[in-house]
C-alpha cells in the first residue's frame, strides 16, 4: 500500500533523468545540423551571454568585495592579512566563480530559455516547424544548448576578474594591505592549471552544459499550458541549483 | 539587418571580453606571471632535507630572484634530495664553492633556495653541482625551544590567590593558565590596570596542592606556540618561605614581543655559521618528526 507511491516517485525520478540523458544525446546528434543555423546560435549567445554580463559583473564585484572584507577580518586575527590576495583568488577560482556564475546563469538565462521554448511548445510553434520540415531540435534546442555551453566559461572568467578587482579594491585601496604583497602572494601561490583551468574552465563548462541541458529539456517537454510553462521554469531553477552544487562536489573531488 | 548587426556586435564584444578576462586571470594572477625568464642554465644541489620546498620556488642571491627550482627528486643512491635549479643565463658567474641554503620567507611563507657566493674564481658550469648546501631549518624546532605547551590545572582542591605586577601583559587575559615547569598549576583570575602605579595587576588562582612556592619565585608572561595564547610561568626561587594566600610576587618579567624574539633569532641564525670548505652538506638529515 505504502510501497507503491514511493516506487512511483523513484521510477519518475529515474525516468526524468533517463529522458534528460536521451535528450542530451538527441541534441548532440543534432549539433552538426544546427551549424546551418549558425546565425541563430549567435543570437542565442548574445541573449544568454552578452545580456547576462551586467548581473554577472555586478555580482562578481560584490562577491570579491565581501571576500576582501571578511578575509581581512579573519586573517587580521592571525596577523596574516598579507595572504588575503591568495585566498581571494583561490576561493574565487576554485569555488565561488564557477558556482555563483552558474547559479546566476540558471536564474537569468536558464529560466528565459525554458519559458521561451515552453511558450513555443504551448503555442504550437514547434509543431509548425515539424510540419515545415524544420528540425526543432536542430533549430531551437541545439543552438540554445551550444550558446549556454560557450557563454558559461566566458561569463565565469568575467566574474572572476571582477571578483579579484573587488577583493583588491577593498583589501588594498580601502583597508591598506600592501599592493605588492597582495599581488606577489597571489601570483606565487595560484597555479594556472590547478586553479584557473581546473577551477574556472572545466567547472564552468560542466555547469554550462548542465544548466543549458536542464533549461532546454524542461522547456521542450513542458505541458503546453500556461501552468505547465510556469512549473517548468521553476523546475529549471530548482533542478539546476541542485545539479550545480552536487556536481560541484564531484568535480572538486576529481579536479582537486 | 540592422538588428542582426546589433546583436552580432554585442556577442562579439562579449566573447572578446570573456577571453580577455581569461587571459588576464591566467597570466597576471597566477604563477605564470613569475615564470617569465630568459635563457637559463641548470645547476644541481643535494640537500639533506628540503622541508616544504616546491618546484618553481624562487632561487635568490642576496635576496634577488635569479631563477627557480626546476625539479626535486630523491637521490636513489643516498638519503638526499636532488634539487635542480634553473638559473638565469645573466647570472652565470656563481662560484663553485657557493653555499645553497633553503630558507623560509616570512614566518609562514614559502621556502626558497638562497645562494651565498663563495670565494672561488671558478664559476659553476651548466649542469654542474653546488657541493655546499645547508638543509631546511625546521622553524618548529627553533621556536619549540622557546615556548612550552598548553594544558590547564584542575581546581578540585581549591585555590589560593597570588598577585603579580607586570609592566606589560601582552595579550594575557583572565582564564589563561599559570604554569610551573611547564605544568599548569592554576589560572589567571583577573587582569587589571592599576590606576596609581600605572602597571598591570594580575591575580593568579593557584591550586592549593602547590602551596610550597618559594616567596622569591618569579612570574613571567610567556606565549605558547607561534600564534598561541599567553600564559603566566612561575620560576621557583630558593627561599625557604612559601608564598601565602594574597601575597604579591615581587619578581616579574613582562610579556616578550614575539616580533623582537624572532627578529633576534633570524638575525643570529642566518648564513655564515658554516663556512665554505668545511665539507659538503655536513649537517645530518634533521629528522622531521
Amino acid at each position: 500500500m505504502n510501497a507503491q507511491p514511493r516506487h512511483n516517485v523513484v521510477a519518475n525520478a529515474l525516468a526524468q533523468i533517463g529522458a534528460c540523458g536521451l535528450f542530451l544525446l538527441t541534441i548532440l546528434a543534432a549539433v552538426p545540423r544546427s551549424f546551418r543555423h549558425g546565425r541563430e546560435t549567435v543570437r542565442q549567445l548574445w541573449f544568454v551571454g552578452a545580456m547576462s554580463l551586467t548581473i554577472i559583473m555586478v555580482c562578481g564585484l560584490f562577491v570579491g568585495m565581501v571576500l576582501g572584507l571578511q578575509l581581512y577580518y579573519v586573517l587580521s586575527i592571525f596577523g596574516g592579512t598579507a595572504a588575503s590576495g591568495t585566498v581571494v583568488a583561490i576561493a574565487i577560482y576554485r569555488e565561488l566563480g564557477p558556482v555563483v556564475t552558474a547559479l546566476l546563469f540558471a536564474g537569468r538565462a536558464g529560466t528565459s530559455v525554458t519559458a521561451e521554448i515552453g511558450l513555443m511548445r504551448a503555442t504550437d510553434q514547434i509543431a509548425a516547424m515539424e510540419m515545415m520540415a524544420v528540425d526543432p531540435i536542430a533549430y531551437v534546442a541545439a543552438p540554445r544548448f551550444l550558446a549556454g555551453l560557450i557563454a558559461m566559461p566566458l561569463l565565469c572568467c568575467v566574474f572572476c576578474a571582477l571578483g579579484i578587482f573587488g577583493g583588491h579594491l577593498v583589501g588594498v585601496t580601502w583597508l591598506g594591505i600592501d599592493n605588492g604583497t597582495f599581488w606577489s602572494n597571489m601570483t606565487a601561490t595560484v597555479d594556472v592549471w590547478k586553479d584557473v583551468v581546473n577551477g574556472v574552465l572545466y567547472k564552468s563548462l560542466a555547469f554550462g552544459a548542465v544548466v543549458s541541458l536542464i533549461a532546454v529539456y524542461q522547456g521542450y517537454t513542458t505541458p503546453p499550458t500556461s501552468e505547465g510553462v510556469a512549473y517548468a521554469t521553476t523546475r529549471t531553477v530548482v533542478a539546476s541549483s541542485i545539479a550545480i552544487l552536487a556536481l560541484d562536489f564531484v568535480l572538486t573531488a576529481f579536479l582537486m | 539587418m540592422s538588428q542582426r548587426n546589433s546583436y552580432a556586435v554585442g556577442t562579439g564584444l562579449f566573447i572578446v571580453l570573456g577571453f580577455a578576462a581569461l587571459a588576464y586571470l591566467a597570466t597576471q594572477t597566477t604563477s605564470v606571471a613569475n615564470s617569465r625568464q630568459g635563457r637559463s642554465y641548470t645547476v644541481e644541489a643535494h640537500f639533506a632535507n628540503i622541508g616544504q620546498l616546491k618546484e618553481r620556488a624562487p632561487v635568490k642571491v642576496a635576496g634577488v630572484r635569479v631563477g627557480q627550482v626546476q625539479s626535486i627528486a630523491l637521490d636513489p643512491a643516498r638519503e638526499a634530495a636532488d634539487v635542480k635549479l634553473s638559473i638565469d643565463q645573466r647570472y652565470s658567474k656563481i662560484p663553485v664553492d657557493s653555499v645553497a641554503t633553503i630558507y623560509t620567507s616570512g614566518l609562514l611563507g614559502d621556502q626558497y633556495v638562497g645562494i651565498q657566493y663563495g670565494s672561488s674564481a671558478k664559476s659553476v658550469a651548466d649542469g654542474g653541482t653546488l657541493a655546499l648546501t645547508r638543509p631546511a631549518q625546521q622553524l618548529e624546532e627553533m621556536l619549540g625551544k622557546f615556548f612550552g605547551a598548553g594544558g590547564s590545572a584542575d581546581n578540585l582542591g581549591g585555590t589560593y590567590l597570588l598577585k603579580a605586577r607586570f609592566t606589560n601583559v601582552g595579550a594575557l587575559s583572565a582564564g589563561a593558565p599559570v604554569k610551573m615547569a611547564g605544568v599548569a598549576i592554576g589560572s589567571v583570575q583577573s587582569v587589571q590596570a592599576d590606576p596609581v602605579k600605572l602597571d598591570a595587576l594580575v591575580t593568579l588562582a593557584i591550586d592549593k596542592k602547590y602551596g610550597q612556592i618559594p616567596d622569591d619565585s618569579a612570574a613571567a608572561v610567556f606565549t605558547s606556540g607561534l600564534i598561541g595564547t599567553q600564559y603566566v610561568a612561575i620560576q621557583p626561587g630558593g627561599s625557604p618561605e612559601p608564598l601565602k594566600d594574597g601575597d604579591e610576587m615581587v619578581l616579574t618579567q613582562s610579556a616578550m614581543q614575539l616580533e623582537d624574539l624572532i627578529g633576534k633569532f633570524l638575525v643570529n641564525g642566518s648564513p655564515g655559521d658554516k663556512k665554505p670548505g668545511e665539507g659538503s652538506s655536513s649537517t645530518p638529515p634533521a629528522g622531521k618528526q
